[in-house]
């Protein structure tokens, strides 16, 4: 950076030296804090926080605090006591003062520039909020806020967090992704300085007074343990104890545990969360739900009655279709007889065609004289008989008489009484008729 | 006899009661209608729930609201 070659002109009335160019004083004052005795302080670690080559912290006592900064890999060295160091935790730190000059584009600082470090002892801010949360456990305070009833669809929430952190923006983000639209009643407060608990406790009474209030959120970002101790106020957490509203605390990140935590209703890691755990249910799906069960109602009532129509006009029917399945049965049934008997009667005829084919030919087989002479005796015997065959008399000129019923008249007497007849001839019949002349 | 207070968690739990039961075939027609009823009463309750924190987000700062309710308060005194 260049010196500037002309300094402006002083203040006017002032009899104080100067003015001096910026950068100069500082370096002046760097020196001459770097020449102030080195000595060890001691106190407890507060906001322990690490760069990429140093460490930074606060030594606090109840009087006030100095800023620290030690090289890491001096810090690293300490070894197990170094990682296991705790905020809050009671310290003795060597060194002395120093300051960073800065420049035109980078921020000076101060700090005591630690070259060595020991752990003492565990601090007492931690002690006493350890020995506080036991008496408000032993008191059953930690019980009130989990055993009221929590609303899954608050129409009004009450919010306590900053105007300006991040935790609002938050807050904001998890109702939006639950579909939520209601109604927000912001509490704003400090969330870190000394007025802070009871800004915190204020805003949650007034919140709590307000009937349409159903939930009440208490939302702060990240932050050392030291910036959220205004959360872990005996006052405060007693207060919200007692609140009639479900309180939902989100305080710090998801490794940070105040008292008001112990206390409240639920205990959330973000304030998204915390946000999310107001409006247990998702508006958006809800409705979709609401819109299924709506459809399910329908279908149930249309069946009700529907379906039971039905299954009347089916009970209605059964008779006729009894008759016609049975009917049905006794055609096929029908069916069946007939073609066994059928099937019965080919295999029959069958076996009576085989039977007779091989009687034939046994009987073929059997022939022999005795049967010819009989064969030739009967065919004497029938010669005779047609010898006497009235037909054969009638060839030979012979009529017969017979009654129209074709009866023989063998006596004169009764062609008389016939008084008709029929005379019979070789070629034919002729109508008589019977008459006897006197004379 | 007196209604117990609704409330939109109430409601649904007696909604899906509703359903199981109408799912499970085994109410007679009488039954069935009542609680196809009885559920049409609960879906509108519960829309009118949902609608409720649909409107829009509204926002308010709690200590504008305490003052508007003191200027009010001596009036209505």
């Amino acid at each position: 950076m260049e010196e500037s070659p002309q300094p402006p002109a002083g203040i006017e009335g002032s009899g104080l030296k100067g003015p001096f160019a910026v950068g100069a004083y500082a370096e002046m004052l760097r020196d001459e804090l770097r020449g102030r005795a080195r000595l060890q302080l001691f106190g407890e670690l507060w906001n322990l926080r690490r760069s990429k080559f140093r460490v930074y912290f606060e030594l606090r006592d109840a009087r006030g605090a100095v800023p620290c900064s030690m090289w890491l890999d001096k810090f690293d060295a300490l070894g197990d006591s170094a990682q296991a160091i705790a905020e809050g935790a009671q310290i003795v730190v060597a060194g002395g003062p120093d300051y960073y000059p800065g420049s035109k584009t980078s921020s000076p600082s101060f700090s005591f520039d630690v070259t060595a470090l020991r752990v003492a002892g565990e601090g007492d801010l931690l002690a006493k909020l350890e020995a506080l949360r036991q008496q408000l456990r032993a008191e059953g305070l930690f019980e009130p806020q989990k055993l009221l009833e929590r609303p899954q669809l608050p129409q009004t929430i009450g919010v306590v967090t900053s105007e300006t952190g991040k935790a609002r923006d938050d807050v904001l983000a998890g109702l939006k992704r639950r579909g939520w639209a209601g109604t927000i009643i912001w509490g704003f407060a400090p969330v870190q300085d000394r007025r802070a608990a009871g800004a915190i406790t204020e805003a949650l009474v007034d919140l709590a007074g307000i009937e349409q209030v159903e939930t009440i959120i208490v939302a702060r970002g990240g932050g050392s343990l030291a910036d959220l101790f205004a959360f872990c106020d005996e006052t405060l957490c007693r207060t919200v104890a007692m609140l009639r509203v479900p309180v939902i605390s989100s305080v710090g990140h998801h490794t940070d545990h105040t008292l008001i935590d112990d206390v409240s209703a639920e205990s959330c890691s973000t304030p998204t969360h915390a946000a999310e755990a107001a409006v247990p249910i998702d508006v958006t799906a809800e409705r979709e739900a609401l819109r299924a069960a709506t459809s399910t109602l329908v279908r149930h009532a249309q069946s009700a009655v529907v379906g039971r129509a039905r299954a009347l006009a089916a009970l209605a029917r059964v008779p006729g279709a009894h008759i016609a399945s049975q009917r049905k049965d006794l055609h096929q049934g029908a069916r069946e007889v007939r073609a066994a008997g059928q099937r019965r009667l080919i295999l029959e005829r069958e076996r009576t065609r085989t039977v007779a084919e091989v009687l034939r030919r046994k009987a073929e087989a059997g022939a022999g004289a005795e049967t010819l002479t009989r064969t030739r005796s009967l065919e004497g015997l029938s010669s005779a008989l047609a010898a006497h065959d009235p037909a054969r008399m009638i060839e030979r000129g012979f009529a017969m008489v017979e009654t129209d019923a074709g009866a023989v008249v063998t006596s004169a007497a009764q062609a008389r009484s016939e008084g008709k007849v029929r005379l019979r001839f070789a070629d034919g019949d002729v109508a008589a008729k019977i008459t006897e002349d006197d004379d | 006899m007196t209604e117990p207070e609704q409330s939109y968690e109430l409601a649904t739990a007696r909604l899906e009661e509703i359903i199981r039961r109408l799912d499970s075939g085994e109410a007679g027609l009488r039954e069935t209608l009542d609680l196809v009823k009885e559920g049409r009463t609960l879906v509108e309750y519960c829309a009118g729930e949902l609608e409720a924190v649909s409107q829009g987000l509204e926002e308010i700062k709690l200590d504008e609201l305490i003052a508007r309710l003191d200027d009010q308060s001596p009036e209505g005194e």
